[in-house]
């Protein structure tokens, strides 16, 4: 771990924060925008485990990021169960297809 | 110290101050343990989700309320609880009661309009529970990780709650919808905060303040205003904007607000009045204690005060926008959930001018002659004000708004035609609600309009732009009397057409009993304001000791 600085972690942590944004803004797949928030909540994590580690925030850091993986496992369980939801309804997951309300 | 004094500390101060503070929320999570057991057991026919829940809500309730009183006894320590975690005082304390007053009167509305039927009554209350824990503890927050806990506690349950009518296109487009913004703006929130957390080296709103100065001064040249083009600076505002983007999601504010009339349409009245109150009710509990927390100290913020200026004219902006948006689109619309959908917007807008003022009074030079902590406890006053009256309001016209749904089977204005003839009750509670919420005097919705108004025209002096926000709110005022009278035309004067289905059922007296109770308040706020606002007035003062 010696000789890698803060802002190589945090440079990992900003392009996994980029590649999850544009994944959401291009996929028009539902399980690829959930992949998306993923990547999105992992390059926090990144961040969050690298600032625990060079800045004074400490152990508490760490915790967040722990507290983060179980909840992004919550609110994967539900996408999912609302994305089946959709498919038994629209016989799709594709977002485009949700269009019936709109104004 | 050793380890084990110190795990004895921990133990007392858990067990002895702690916990018995947060046993309003405990007491809400035995009762959902209870409602999944007593389906489990096959007891629910005898004993039905909802008995279950509401004896379960009002014990919560009354406990807040002693938790209240108890607040004003002499010697009762408020601050810190669970190691800084949470933070338990007056604010807390009515934000609880105004919540849990709330979810009561919500369980008694799906109760009487028969939303979940039996079978799925304990799933529906267990998320309705669910989601209002999570509110408990966005209201209570001290601290970031708990921040991001209460928003998604609160955002998953309604996630489900919203796509509750399994078999309905519409529901379940609604949430996916919700979901997807939901989702993405959670993990917008999650990386604003790894930045604040590892530049501030806190994530403890108490401390949050104070180390934001450290850093900016050691930024900041003699004599030079801070700039947001140096790096350190900019990555903490970028921080600061990001979790305001979290909280912006909750409250539907302008760019982020795109869920929210599809949302609405989707869900069954009930759950959308549930979510346009509760939500934002316990958002700006966030956002108020967020903004406080970064502003930390308020009478040395002299040499970063432009920061802070362009934060308050940030919020001001994104309020203007959102009222303005709210209340256009409002116009166009033929649901009347989408239509309230878009006013909800419109009054999150409303309130968040006080939010925007209040950042506004605090970025003021110590050397001008004002007195930041009354002016600053009079926009957290109109905001609180104006939330309490909102509750009653909202609920009230989304109630009747199921009540009508059970006997025509329609959501749109359309078929509102001759309404309120024929369920004069419905129809005048309609009026009260909308007559408040356009802010008529001597309605309860006035009071709170010009208590933010009055705060808008203080904040007015330090800067500018504030005149301009409060005169474009006015004008939104305005703006929002012709799709809201709309309404009552469709339901007053015009005539119920030939060949328009029958109503399923005569008026039920407890359907108005109920419409009655809630819109009510929404006039005798009005018309007695004076107990309300002197207890928001004790509240707001004690942010500012």
């Amino acid at each position: 771990m010696e000789g890698i600085s803060l802002n190589s972690f945090l440079f990992v942590g900003a392009i996994l924060f980029v590649s999850g944004i544009v994944c959401m803004a291009t996929k028009r797949n539902l399980i690829g925008i959930l992949m998306g928030v993923e990547l999105v909540l992992n390059g926090a994590n990144v961040n969050l485990v690298a600032f625990s580690r060079y800045s004074s925030i400490g152990i508490d850091a760490k915790f967040i990021a722990l507290f983060v993986i179980v909840l992004a496992a919550a609110e994967a369980a539900v996408a999912l169960a609302i994305a089946l939801s959709f498919y038994n309804n629209h016989q799709t997951i594709d977002v485009d297809q949700a269009d019936e309300l709109q104004g | 110290m050793n380890f084990e004094s110190l795990l004895n500390k921990l133990i007392e101060d858990t067990l002895q101050l702690s916990l018995p503070l947060f046993s309003a929320e405990l007491v809400l999570c035995g009762t959902i343990v209870l409602m999944l057991l007593v389906r489990l057991f096959n007891a629910d026919k005898f004993l039905p989700a909802y008995i279950v829940s509401i004896i379960g809500v009002g014990i919560s309730f009354a406990i807040a309320c002693c938790d209240y009183s108890k607040l004003s006894t002499p010697g009762f320590a408020t601050g810190e609880i669970f190691t800084g975690l949470l933070i338990f005082d007056q604010f807390t304390a009515f934000f609880r009661i105004f919540l849990l007053l709330f979810l009561t009167l919500v369980i008694c509305l799906t109760e009487l309009s028969g939303i979940p039927d039996r079978e799925d009554g304990p799933d529906f209350y267990t998320l309705l529970i669910g989601s209002t824990i999570g509110m408990l503890l966005m209201i209570s927050a001290n601290h970031l990780l708990i921040l991001f806990i209460g928003i998604e506690m609160t955002s998953v349950p309604s996630y489900v709650l919203v796509g509750f009518m399994k078999g309905r296109k519409k529901s379940s487009e609604g949430s996916l919808k919700y979901v997807v913004y939901g989702a993405g703006t959670a993990g917008v929130m999650l990386y604003g905060i790894s930045l604040l957390v590892g530049l501030l080296g806190t994530a403890n709103f108490s401390e949050m303040g104070a180390n934001l100065h450290q850093i900016l001064a050691s930024q900041s040249v003699e004599g030079v205003a801070l700039a947001i083009s140096n790096p350190v600076v900019g990555t903490l505002l970028l921080g600061i904007m990001m979790v305001l983007v979290g909280i912006a999601f909750k409250l539907s504010l302008f760019p982020f607000h795109f869920w929210c009339p599809d949302a609405f349409e989707g869900a069954s009245a009930e759950v959308a009045g549930y979510l346009s109150v509760a939500s934002k009710g316990a958002a700006f509990a966030l956002l108020v204690r967020f903004c406080l927390s970064i502003v930390g100290d308020y009478s040395s913020v002299d040499q970063f005060s432009n920061i802070y200026l362009a934060i308050g004219i940030g919020l001001g902006v994104i309020a203007v926008v959102s009222a303005t948006y709210g209340n256009l689109t409002a116009y166009t619309q033929n649901n009347i959930k989408r239509l309230f959908a878009y006013s909800t917007i419109a009054h999150a807008g409303y309130m968040l001018m006080a939010v925007a003022a209040l950042m506004v009074i605090m970025s003021a030079d110590s050397g001008a002659d004002i007195n930041k902590a009354e002016l600053a406890s009079r926009c957290i006053q109109g905001l609180l004000y104006y939330l309490t009256v909102y509750m009653f309001m909202n609920l009230g016209a989304f109630a009747i708004v199921a009540f009508i749904r059970n006997q025509i089977f329609s959501e749109d204005l359309e078929d509102y035609k001759g309404i309120g003839k024929a369920f004069p009750v419905l129809g005048i509670c309609m009026g009260i609600c909308i007559f408040s919420l356009v802010g008529l005097p001597p309605f309860g919705g006035f009071f709170g309009k010009f208590a933010i108004f009055a705060s808008l025209y203080e904040a007015s002096t330090i800067h500018w732009s504030m005149f301009v926000v409060l005169c474009l709110a006015g004008l939104n005022t305005v703006f929002s009397l012709y799709y809201y009278v709309r309404i009552l035309k469709t339901m007053f004067l015009e005539e119920r057409p030939e060949g328009a289905p029958d109503f399923q059922s005569e008026p039920n007296l407890w359907n108005s009993g109920y419409v009655v109770i809630i819109s009510a308040p929404a006039l005798l706020l009005g018309i007695f304001p004076g107990r309300l606002s002197s207890t928001v007035q004790d509240i707001a003062s004690v942010l500012f000791n």
